[in-house]
């Protein structure tokens, strides 16, 4: 019966579309991603993409190895040694761009992040950038100027995690999990792909009614039961593929090109996620952003279906994915609404994008951050769903 | 096999469908006849377990139908008014995917599915896109997905509505081949279909069953008497008027007109022996009275 559903779902021209546009779309963004990828040359010109990489990767692994209090130095006073060109300088401060940066997030000051910060300071200041990173949060939280004030349970938490990441960091290039992880492109991706799986849902269970084949459905022996079964399987199997394909896919292709080394490091070797509370490699950020957005999918499809079966409307399902993956960042400007809206499904589809955000969240008496109790807590309701939909479904009434 | 149907009503709102009916079926063939908005549709969709009841019940042997869910509805067939179909399947797909929410087993289903495209004459059709089918096709596909499980009760909701009338007796023989061991319940507008299928019939107007039986009863029932006469063309509208009036056919000189009245409507009238079409206008015709008189 499942296969016939499935057969429903993919017969559908727009749906065949749908996937077709879909693989184009990862096809374009792996593309651009790894286009994103430059690297800077002494004549002033630039290479990006597949030309930069290999180039890149030769200049950056230099570095490879500990990021220790003599390495900083290092960095610090080749950064300051060379009197060169603006150009020169861009080239040459690449192979060491990523440790620098970590040196301009740390000691930046409190208003905001300085690019310059590294060529003023001195060997020695800078050789303190961990316990400069510890010290700074210290000072965040005791101005209470952090967005949303936290408790002094979750500030002891921000403050532990933050003294338990292992230092001194290992550092290796690692441009290709950072074009997948950093850039906007996945989160960008994530939303498209589930507009594109709510084509795909949308009809599951209204397209009964609007065929007008309900009358036979539901006459039929196992129309309320195993039938709905059969649906709410198909409607599962088609987001787990889809949503799967498309990130493998993505990430597959963006790693191969741009390299799966770094797996390792952790995510604070760069600018992008310094000031973030998880302590987790790479590797472990992007099984964390693809659960995530999994769940993501799951609860915001599976609500699509819902409404699917409470309209009757093929059309106002298709809509609903739409709304909850793009509506809140519209909403998040309204103050009041910021802190609630931390809590909101379209969260788990940027989670890479936000990992450097102190959003952390009290679950009995326990202090966590808040993505491991979105991904929890959206599977939970996502499951929950479930037997709201069966029942729905299984009392439909044909009029 | 026993259809019990007991004070059934089903509202709208306050509108009222079906009003207190009671009838009880057995196997055999059962025409439901009745105008449009009689309540026809609403009622068999009750007895497909499609609608709740407002009030009363429907039993199967002797249980309520809606509590017996599965046991009752692996007895169903039902070729709805408004049969609608997967676009993209073909013919045996379409079949395949109700035999299996029909519960039937995939070997059984298939050989069953393959009996009926042939059974129903589709075989040649079996592999196209159920959107490309005509109308008389998509019927075809309708009959068969209801006999899939073999039904002890199939429901035929006006199966004969937009058939050629070619198509409209290979369909009606179709029909009678099907009905032997089971309780067919057919509904329709079209008098000689039912004359020549059904064993019984049922009359409904305003949701209510206003009288049941054979043909033959029905026609014994009328307390009025048919008349044939000719009248010339001005006259017509006088006893459009006055009469019912059941058939009427142009002639070189004047109109034939078929009259059904307690008192003979002109001099020259001759008694005729009444017909279905006849019964049919007697409980639910009209008088046109002051609607309209011309032809
Ligand atoms: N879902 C509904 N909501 C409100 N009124 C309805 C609904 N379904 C049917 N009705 C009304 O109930 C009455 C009976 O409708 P039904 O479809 O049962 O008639 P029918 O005898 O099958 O007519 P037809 O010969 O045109 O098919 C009609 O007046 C119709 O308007
Ligand atoms: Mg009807």
């Amino acid at each position: 019966m499942v296969r016939f559903e499935i057969k429903k779902i993919f017969g559908k021209r727009i749906n065949k579309l749908v996937l077709v546009l879909l693989f184009v779309i990862v096809l374009i963004g792996s593309f651009l991603a790894i286009r994103d990828v430059r690297c800077y040359q002494e004549d002033g010109s630039v290479r990006s993409g597949v030309a930069a990489i290999s180039q890149l990767k030769k200049l950056k692994n230099k570095w490879r190895g500990a990021v220790t209090e003599d390495v900083i130095k290092k960095v610090v006073q080749e950064n300051q040694l060379s009197r060169d060109s603006e150009t020169i300088k861009l080239a040459r401060q690449q192979s060491f761009d990523d440790i620098r940066e970590m040196i301009n997030a740390g000691f930046s000051p409190a208003e905001g992040y300085d690019y310059y910060t590294a060529d003023q300071i001195s060997p020695e200041k800078a050789a303190k950038l961990y316990e400069q990173r510890i010290e700074k949060l210290k000072e965040e939280l005791s101005a209470g100027n952090e967005e949303g004030n936290y408790t002094n349970k979750e500030k002891e938490f921000l403050i532990h995690q933050y003294e338990s990441l292992k230092t001194p960091l290992y550092y290796e290039y690692a441009e290709g999990w950072k074009a997948l992880l950093d850039s906007q492109y996945l989160p960008t991706l994530m939303i498209i792909t589930i507009v594109m799986i709510g084509f795909l849902v949308s009809g599951i269970f209204s397209d009964e009614f609007q065929y007008k084949t309900d009358s036979v459905f539901f006459s039929s022996r196992l129309g309320r039961s195993r039938a709905i079964v059969s649906k709410i399987a198909a409607g599962f199997l088609a987001i787990t593929v889809v949503y799967w394909s498309v990130m493998l896919l993505f990430s597959a292709i963006i790693l191969c090109v741009v390299g799966f080394g770094g797996a390792g490091c952790m995510i604070q070797t760069g600018l992008g996620n310094w000031e973030s509370f998880y302590n987790i490699t790479y590797l472990q950020d992007w099984l964390l952003t693809m659960f995530g957005g999994y769940a993501g999918n799951l609860f915001i499809l599976s609500f699509a279906m819902l409404i699917s079966v409470k309209s009757r409307s093929t059309v106002l399902t298709v809509t609903v994915p739409f709304v909850l993956s793009c509506a809140p960042m519209f909403l998040g400007r309204v103050q009041i609404l910021t802190k609630i809206m931390n809590f909101f499904p379209d969260m788990l589809l940027r989670i890479s994008k936000f990992l450097d955000v102190l959003l952390v969240c009290e679950v009995g008496g326990n202090v966590i951050g808040v993505y491991p109790f979105l991904i929890v807590l959206y599977f939970l309701l996502s499951l929950a769903i479930i037997p709201v939909l069966y029942c729905g479904y299984r009392r439909a009434e044909v009029k | 096999m026993e259809l019990n149907i007991i004070d059934l009503t089903k509202k709208f709102g306050k509108f009222t469908a079906v009003n207190h009916l009671n009838v009880t079926m057995t196997n055999g063939v059962y025409g439901l006849l009745g105008v449009n908005g009689a309540g026809k549709t609403t009622l068999m969709r009750m007895i497909c377990t499609l609608l709740g009841p407002t009030s009363g019940t429907i039993t199967c042997d002797g249980k309520d139908i809606m509590s017996m869910g599965e046991n009752y509805r692996k007895k169903l067939g039902y070729l709805p008014q408004d049969f609608g179909f997967y676009p993209e399947f073909t013919v045996q797909d379409y079949l395949l995917y109700i035999a299996a929410i029909k519960g039937l087993r995939p070997v059984v289903a298939k050989k069953r599915v393959n009996d009926l495209i042939s059974g129903v004459g589709l075989s040649k059709a079996a592999n196209k896109k159920m959107r490309k089918l005509s109308g008389g096709m998509k019927r075809r596909a309708g009959i068969a997905q209801a006999m899939l499980n073999d039904p002890a009760v199939l429901v035929l909701d006006e199966p004969t509505a937009g058939l050629d009338p070619n198509e409209r007796i290979r369909f009606r023989n179709l029909i009678s081949e099907l009905a032997e061991n089971r309780l067919v319940l057919l509904s329709t507008h079209i008098v000689s279909d039912i004359e020549y299928i059904a064993n019984e019939i049922l009359l409904m107007r305003e949701g209510e069953l206003v009288h049941r039986g054979t043909a033959a009863q029905l026609i014994a029932s009328m307390k009025e008497s048919v008349w044939k006469c000719y009248a010339q063309k001005k006259d017509v509208s006088h006893f459009m008027k006055n009469y019912k009036i059941s058939n009427m056919k142009s002639e070189p000189d004047g109109v034939e007109l078929r009259i059904i009245s307690n008192e003979r409507p002109a001099m020259d009238a001759v008694p005729e022996e009444a017909n279905l079409e006849d019964v049919f206008l007697y409980y639910f015709g009209e008088k046109v009275s002051d609607t309209n008189g011309a032809i």
